[in-house]
């Protein structure tokens, strides 16, 4: 249970400390794969809560899902049109959906508990 | 194993997704300084830049200034270089001048003549035509004058412009000085034109010669003068 918490600490604290700079237009990407990250992490947590989780899903789609978003971003900047918009869109609002499920859940959790 | 693997993966991800979250926020942090400014905050930069604009403006004018003064330094400076050389070519001069006239001591090679009153006077003649006259002594002089001599000194007493020659009975005075017989005249110039001015045939020292005055002539390498005392 520990290891987890261990490396997401080794992560922020990693990331804070390395010093090499992206260029200014990649800082797109950088927020996009945050996005893709964060929504892959929630879309885990429901998964695990609904009893569906998939180690392999799980991992590839966080993979995948920040690539995809990145190759987006890079494809409207190449194009000029904003892309990323839609995986921005995208992400969000799976986002949203799959903090809502949580939260379903969990209070069907509290429900039956009582 | 199956809860490791869960573990393992969930630590996978996370340690991603926290490096992720760390680094964009180190780099928006490090850059995203969106200077927002309000209305008067523009104007007072405007104001300032406008400032620097006029500042460096004055300081180029200013610059060319400073350029030109430096040229004119430097033009200044020539001249004063070409000056001093002037000055010191005049001074050269002046100094030269001075010996001509006396009134500095001159030193240099020259010729010496000794006029001496003839040794045997036959009686029945008058002695005044076997002695040495201030006009013999003058004759000379001239002459060596007009053969480009710079000093002449007669027994050690040296002629300037006001000089003055007299005969005084068996001696000749000088400046008010009286010199003996023989005399000594001293000439300060040019060695070979003196002497082919003084031996020109029928010149000085033929006619002195046919004076019956005893007349001897010998250069000298170095013979000082001193100046006039006044």
């Amino acid at each position: 249970m520990w290891l987890p918490a261990i490396f997401l600490i080794i992560g922020i604290s990693l990331g804070l400390l390395t010093d090499f700079t992206v260029p200014d237009q990649y800082s797109q990407y950088l927020s996009i794969a945050v996005l893709a990250a964060l929504d892959t992490l929630f879309g885990g947590i429901r998964a695990h809560l609904d009893q569906t989780f998939d180690q392999k899903i799980f991992l590839s789609g966080f993979f995948f899902n920040i690539g995809l978003a990145v190759l987006l971003a890079f494809l409207g900047v190449k194009l000029g049109i904003d892309l990323y918009l839609a995986a921005v869109f995208a992400f969000g609002v799976r986002l949203f959906q799959n903090i809502a499920i949580i939260r379903r859940h969990l209070f069907q959790k509290r429900k039956s508990k009582k | 194993m199956k809860l490791r693997g869960r573990h393992v993966i969930m630590s996978l991800v996370l340690f991603v997704f926290g490096f992720l979250v760390a680094y964009s926020y180190q780099y928006t942090k490090q850059h995203a300084q969106v200077v927002q400014m309000s209305e008067q905050e523009w104007e007072k930069d405007f104001f300032y830049r406008q400032q620097l604009i006029q500042l460096e403006e004055k300081n180029r004018e200013l610059q060319d200034r400073v350029d030109s003064y430096r040229k004119d330094i430097n033009h200044l400076e020539k001249e004063f270089g070409n000056e001093k050389e002037k000055i010191r070519e005049y001074v050269e001069q002046k100094k030269k001048l001075q010996m001509i006239t006396g009134e500095l001591p001159i030193q240099g090679s020259g010729v010496k003549i000794s006029l001496k009153d003839a040794d045997y006077i036959p009686s029945e003649e008058n002695a005044n035509q076997y002695m040495v006259h201030d006009r013999h002594v003058q004759l000379v002089i001239n002459e060596l004058y007009s053969a480009g001599a710079k000093a002449i000194a007669i027994n050690g007493e040296r002629i300037f412009k006001n000089s003055f020659i007299n005969c005084v009975g068996p001696v000749i005075t000088i400046d008010g000085n009286h010199y003996p017989a023989p005399f000594v005249i001293e000439a300060i110039g040019d060695i070979q034109t003196l002497r082919t001015s003084l031996e020109l045939t029928n010149g000085v020292v033929d006619i002195l010669v046919n004076e019956n005055i005893e007349v001897k002539m010998e250069n000298i390498d170095r013979v000082q003068m001193d100046a006039k005392i006044s």
